[in-house]
């Protein structure tokens, strides 16, 4: 087992297993995951900052069993940053923020390929500084259907003068986003906002959009998951990676470029692989800076 | 040995210091089930209901209260339970050895097993030979999960083991239990001595098996392979749509976006 100690900020940290290979059939090892971390660092952390981190750790690799992490390993580097919240059945844990390039590799040293968080901060749970669209096509459906869906909410949004912003989950489907950055916004809010519009969506396109959760309604139509917006809830965070084949990234897409990526018909061209991802965000810069920062209510509420 | 430490620390007595893990000895073997509802087969949650109030209490507004009388009661913080909790230990402190033949078996409460871990392995094996041979355990005060535990550090087949105790205290009396008359017939003694060496046999745990698990298990294997399985609905979904001026402006700008597109 190969061991290298790196210093960052001044705070050492021994990286382990670095030759092994964590996307086997595609040959992408430990050190090239903390390569990508390392280089999107600039980019991903805004995104990460002061959220519970939930990990999703592949220590054997892609092809193998992964296993969620959300409490903060107790064996975590006494620099690293965290906080204290309630879980779902009220009890506290200790999660991880990831607010400085030092946590993000030894987060990703631990083999957590894919970086979740929730929608809010945690120092305020209850309040999304984003509401989110998580549209993700049932069997015979891809993410060309998932295109055709956000651009219709794209079109809808933007009447109620909400600025939309969207994201490939770096699997099969897309994520939109409405920045909110407003303290009296909460999660009932959206969640009852983000319904109305997928049970609207269902009732003028019945053969392209649900707004039900169960599998049977799902099928050749994207499922508008509303319901992701909830306290509760973890959404892959733009700029990680996903434990697919090949080293995916859940990146942002400019709103022209969906269009045409929609036109030419291949769900393949809307993966944006590791160095692609490097190279776009070095040239144009973060897509997704509106998202944290933009002020917007929803109407209506 | 690839398994999940419960604690680690060292076992001493007089100058010897063995550095051990310990790991659970029992899996329990009961099959358990989980409370689903009939109509949609979601698993149930328990809620803390307010009868007073008619209501679901939330877990930050739940606390203890230690019963004196009907409706009275002392009540008693986390903080004030954590100021008596014991510190955990660090080691296994033998106070006393003991001939095992003397313990009552029904002092025992929980066994574990005592892993020996680097640098601890030949005291280890010398402690299990030796009181293997004299038929001796250890007694140690121990500090688990916050509670403070008397335990009986024994050898079985090769290895140490750690067997919780009840306190004297916990053991109810059995004055009331065995009969204190009657005189006993030594003929009946006799017979009764015959009966039970004519059934001796060397204690064989493998010849039995708890029959009800392995029935219930054959069941569900039978079960899953016909597939008589079902499935949770992913989320609870409630009815409704939303707030009707939200849902009546949605509409009209959907009109709007259809006929623009």
């Amino acid at each position: 087992m190969s061991r290298k100690v790196v210093e960052i900020a001044e705070r050492r940290l021994s990286l382990s297993n670095l030759e092994k290979d964590l996307y086997p059939s595609y040959g992408f090892t430990k050190a090239h995951v903390l390569e990508y971390y390392g280089r999107i660092a600039g980019f991903i952390l805004p995104h990460l900052q002061d959220r519970a981190l939930t990990l999703k750790r592949y220590p054997e690799g892609v092809e193998k069993a992964f296993f969620f992490e959300k409490r903060c390993p107790s064996h975590h580097p006494a620099w690293a940053k965290t906080a204290e919240i309630r879980g779902d059945n009220g009890e506290r844990m200790t999660v991880c923020l990831v607010n400085d390039l030092e946590t993000l590799i030894w987060v990703a040293n631990l083999a957590s390929l894919e970086l979740h968080v929730p929608l809010a901060r945690a120092g305020s749970p209850e309040t999304p500084d984003s509401l989110v669209f998580d549209l993700d096509p049932g069997e015979q459906a891809d993410i060309l259907h998932c295109a055709r869906v956000a651009l219709i909410l794209r079109d809808l949004l933007s009447r109620l003068r909400l600025t939309t912003y969207v994201k490939t989950s770096g699997q099969k489907g897309l994520h939109v986003y409405v920045p909110l950055n407003c303290k009296e916004t909460t999660f009932e809010d959206t969640k009852t906002f983000s319904k109305a519009v997928a049970v609207i969506m269902q009732k003028n396109y019945p053969d392209l959009v649900t707004a039900k959760m169960a599998k049977e309604h799902r099928k050749a139509k994207v499922f508008i998951n509303w319901s992701q917006n909830d306290a509760s809830k973890t959404m892959i965070c733009v700029y990680s990676l996903r434990a697919r084949e090949k080293p995916t990234v859940s990146f942002p897409l400019a709103w022209g470029e969906l269009e045409n990526l929609a036109g030419r018909r291949d769900p393949e061209k809307f993966q944006i692989i590791h160095a692609e991802a490097i190279h776009r965000a070095e040239t144009m810069g973060d897509l997704f800076r509106e998202v944290l920062v933009k002020k917007q209510r929803l109407p209506h509420l | 040995m690839a398994v999940q430490g419960i604690w680690s620390g060292t076992i001493s007595f007089s100058l010897v210091a063995i550095p051990v893990q310990l790991v659970k000895a029992i899996a329990p073997g009961r099959v358990s089930f989980r409370l689903l509802h009939s109509k949609d087969y979601s698993p149930l949650a328990r809620r803390m209901f307010c009868p007073e109030q008619e209501t679901m209490v939330p877990p930050d507004e739940i606390i203890r209260g230690y019963e004196i009388g009907p409706d009275r009661y002392i009540p008693i913080t986390d903080e004030e339970l954590e100021s008596v909790s014991p510190e955990r230990s660090r080691t296994i402190e033998i106070v006393e050895f003991i001939d095992m033949a003397e313990v009552d078996s029904i002092y025992f409460d929980h066994p574990y097993y005592l892993v020996p871990l680097k640098g601890g392995e030949k005291s280890y094996r010398l402690l299990v030979e030796v009181m293997r041979r004299t038929n001796k355990a250890g007694l140690a005060k121990f500090v688990l999960a916050e509670r403070e535990y008397l335990v009986a550090v024994k050898s079985t087949e090769g290895a140490l083991t750690l067997t919780t105790l009840h306190y004297s205290e916990e053991i109810l009396p059995d004055e009331d239990v065995s009969p204190q008359e009657g005189k006993i017939d030594a003929a009946e003694k006799s017979r009764m001595k015959k009966s039970i060496k004519e059934m001796m046999a060397d204690f064989n745990p493998e010849k039995y098996a708890d029959e009800r698990r392995e029935k219930i298990v054959d069941l569900l294997k039978k079960k899953a392979k016909e597939e008589a399985t079902v499935e949770a609905p992913e989320i609870a979904e409630e009815e409704g749509e939303g707030p009707a001026d939200l849902i009546a402006a949605l509409e009209e700008i959907m009109r709007q976006v259809k006929k623009s597109r």
